[in-house]
């Protein structure tokens, strides 16, 4: 039997429930945060603020060989950082390849300056300069190792621009029985920059000699490398027009999975958090003992439903921030030059995807929301509360780890039986939507889940009477469990 | 308005095995003020939420305004329950106006109609005060107001003057003549016997689940033993008293408490006094009290503890 239901009086009841956390300072808190440290992350970008500070490092190089090969290994690892970055530009920009390869030599003889002099939109130096490394190598202020361990110990100083620094890591090369040996000393032994340096040097260095041994370069052994053939991903159920191309798998086709899997992560947290709030507002709400005076002029189940309308309103509010800094952020992958992603994301978002949040999210939500009004109204605490809602949390997050699966194996037949079991349904359909499931299947799934959801929120209002009027607890509840089970014992 | 506001018949609830009320019946009529009396664990609450339809009777019918108690007759109903509480972060105006609205007025009425409740019961000052901010008994009076706010026409008040100080009680005391003025119905229940002698038409008490009592003041008092102290410097005045008392108590001040009889009048000891020259130094007639009468009714236990005040 359809419960009847009072309009007026639901809504006045989820007004309330959605103003009286409203008008919290929590609240605004919570919903201006993500604004809030995205304003803190994207000023602190602008304002190229490094939190690094500048490291002062040197070499001693007693063999007076390696200090300038090191200094331009390190700067060639520096334009290689760089390049990395610029060849996606360039190419988002259409330069052709040879356009490509002039820029190239033009960076590795001169830097980023000649291309921040031609304007390419994209290569901006705000972004460039953050890759500068903070590590500057000076010259050795002493030749003597023990003198320049007392700089490293903070007895003495750098004089550097005018002002005292003090060093920060010292490379010590040398030969010792007829072998070069190079020892790294720092007080800071989190930062291995300069050691990492020194021994990807030296391995190159070596490698280098060896190659040259046999009448060989390393470039020569980089361009035959470069020639080996790349495996070419393809996905035969992919679109073609015919050519093979169209078939190739790229990191943007593995988009929809992800769009996919964070959708069933944003509803799974969604539905956690408005359940949640729902089993406050209603141990709240039992605390307050208003109930008994409601419910003499308001159904049972306009309170419920009002409950139920007034914390989803606020989970959707709540979520608001999010869901505006998404869009936001597509907005800006696609003002970003970066049109495949935005593609991608445009196509992940389908009709079917959308069509199924929001039926999983609603039903979803019901029938978790349902048993923790039910909990809620067993508890007379909020430790009752915690003890009561562990197995259905524990539920919650069992059902939540199939997610990941849809990822590494999308035919998984768990995650097949997860789509269907009502309790993991919701995230587990949603995330399986990029392998394209009938809508058959789906609407099946959430028609058994809504069927659930019936017999849940029949249960939990048979539940909320009786613990919110009859005054019954988590005792009554474990003593009434310990009377059947006892009896079946006796029984059986 | 002529709809018999609440007819009880045979209602009878157990919980876990215990018989919580056990075959009460009752009516309640319009216009009544009646006063529900009784014990801790007489059953008071629980008929009360029964006859709300707030939980289902085991056995037993109830009749509200005429049907079933439940949605047809919500907005003609004021319930106060026993159990008091409010929302914590809602202002005094906020939590009557939200009842109001519950009960079916408007918006545009229901926040003026909270600003002058509030003014009239001296809470002018807190109408924007968050309801965590108040005290325990300006509270109290926000959540009776809320529940009256829309003046139905059948009240129900459980336990109003509990928690409340001298000062509040007499002002709920006016708030319950000013309703019944109106030709409201109202069905209250107390410990205090002061309030239901001052306030009510007829007095219902229960105890142990059954109703003990349900009649008029007089008839209650009636229920009651006469008494009358007496005190004479004759030593004879024992031998006029006997057949007239069912006992006889002598107090520390010398004089007698004397339990009449039910068919004896204290004039008739003047009389025999009299003819047998006995001087009286003291003679008054002492009125029942309610609490005699439920002590007569109940018994001493069951009078004790609503003599302490705890009830249910």
């Amino acid at each position: 039997m359809i419960p009847q239901i009072d309009l007026r009086r639901t809504y006045l009841i989820a007004r309330r429930d959605f103003l009286g956390y409203i008008k919290t300072w929590g609240f605004w808190i919570s919903f201006l945060m993500p604004f809030v440290m995205f304003v803190a992350v994207f000023g602190f970008a602008q304002l190229n603020i490094n939190i690094d500070p500048v490291r002062y490092e040197t070499i001693l190089d007693e063999t007076g060989e390696h200090r300038e090969g090191f200094l331009a290994y390190e700067k060639a690892g520096q334009r290689n950082i760089e390049w990395n970055l610029i060849e996606p530009i360039l190419k988002a920009n259409e330069k052709t390849d040879d356009e490509i390869k002039a820029y190239y030599e033009l960076h590795q003889s001169k830097g980023m300056q000649p291309l921040y002099d031609a304007k390419i939109t994209g290569i901006d130096p705000s972004i460039f300069d953050k890759l500068e490394s903070r590590s500057r190598i000076i010259e050795p202020p002493s030749q003597d190792i023990e003198d320049l361990k007392s700089y490293l110990l903070g007895e003495k100083f750098l004089a550097i621009d005018g002002a005292s620094q003090p060093l920060d890591a010292l490379l010590h090369i040398y030969m010792e029985d007829g072998k070069i040996r190079s020892d790294y000393w720092t007080t800071n032994i989190n930062n291995e920059r300069l050691k990492n340096l020194s021994n990807r040097y030296f391995q190159s260095l070596l490698k280098e000699q060896y190659l040259q041994s046999g009448g060989l370069s390393s470039a020569g052994l980089s361009q035959t490398i470069g020639r080996a053939p790349r495996t070419k991903a393809f996905n035969p159920s992919k679109a073609s027009s015919g050519d093979q191309d169209d078939q190739a798998v790229s990191d943007i086709d593995r988009i929809p999975y992800f769009v996919a899997g964070g959708g069933a992560l944003l509803l799974w947290l969604t539905i956690f958090s408005g359940a949640y709030m729902l089993l406050t507002s209603m141990l709240e709400e039992k605390l307050n003992k208003l109930l008994e005076m409601m419910l003499s002029t308001t159904r049972l189940s306009e309170i419920m439903l009002g409950k139920l309308l007034g914390v989803a309103a606020l989970t959707i509010t709540a979520m608001l921030p999010y869901i505006v800094m998404a869009i936001g952020g597509s907005l800006l992958l696609s003002m970003l030059n970066a049109p495949g992603i935005a593609e991608a994301l445009k196509a992940a978002v389908s009709l079917k995807l959308v069509i199924f949040f929001f039926v999983f999210l609603v039903i979803g939500y019901v029938f978790y929301g349902a048993l923790f009004i039910a909990v809620g109204s067993l508890a007379e605490s909020m430790q009752d509360a915690q003890t009561l809602t562990t197995p259905i949390v524990l539920v919650l997050t069992a059902c939540v780890m199939v997610v990941p699966l849809s990822f590494r194996s999308p035919d998984s037949p768990l995650l097949d039986f997860a789509a269907w079991f009502p309790l993991s349904a919701p995230f587990a359909a949603i995330a399986r939507i990029p392998e394209d499931p009938p809508w058959w299947e789906l609407t099946l799934s959430a028609f058994l889940l809504f069927l659930m959801s019936i017999l849940v929120v029949w249960l939990a209002g048979r539940i909320f009477r009786y613990g919110v009027l009859s005054g019954a607890g988590v005792k009554s509840v474990s003593t009434w469990i310990k009377r059947v089970i006892f009896r079946r014992k006796l029984e059986g | 308005m002529t709809e018999q506001p609440l007819s009880l018949r045979n209602l009878t609830k157990k919980f876990g095995g215990k018989i919580a009320v056990d075959d009460v019946s009752f009516d309640v009529k319009p216009g009544e003020i009646i006063g529900f009396l009784g014990p801790n664990g007489a059953g008071k609450t629980t008929t009360i939420r029964m006859a709300l339809g707030l939980i289902k009777q085991d056995k037993g019918e109830v009749s509200l305004f005429g049907g079933d108690p439940g949605p047809r007759t919500f907005g003609r109903i004021a319930f106060l329950p026993e159990e008091r509480g409010l929302y914590k972060k809602q202002t005094a105006r906020e939590t009557i106006a939200h009842m109001a609205r519950l009960n079916g007025m408007k918006a545009r009425d229901a926040f003026p109609l909270a600003d002058r409740l509030l003014d009239k019961y001296g809470l002018g000052e807190a109408k924007r005060k968050k309801n965590k901010d108040m005290s325990k008994g300006m509270a109290q009076k926000v959540q009776l107001l809320a529940a009256i706010a829309h003046d139905p026409e059948f009240y129900v008040l459980d336990e109003p003057f509990s928690g409340l100080d001298p000062v509040n009680q007499q002002v709920l005391e006016n708030m319950v003549r000013e309703i019944a003025e109106r030709g409201r119905t109202i069905i209250f229940s107390t410990h205090v016997m002061e309030h239901a002698e001052r306030l009510c038409d007829r007095i219902i008490l229960m105890s142990c689940g059954r109703v003990v009592f349900d009649g008029s003041i007089e008839d209650a008092l009636a229920k009651a033993p006469r008494r009358l102290v007496i005190q004479s410097d004759d030593k004879k005045i024992n031998t006029i008293l006997e057949p007239f008392a069912t006992s006889i108590e002598e107090r520390s001040d010398g004089a007698l408490t004397v339990f009449l009889k039910p068919e004896k009048e204290a004039f008739a000891i003047v009389e025999k006094c009299v003819k047998a020259k006995i001087r009286l130094t003291r003679f008054e007639p002492k009125n029942p009290s309610l609490h005699e009468a439920f002590v007569t009714m109940v018994g001493e236990d069951e009078a004790a503890k609503m003599h302490a005040g705890v009830f249910a």
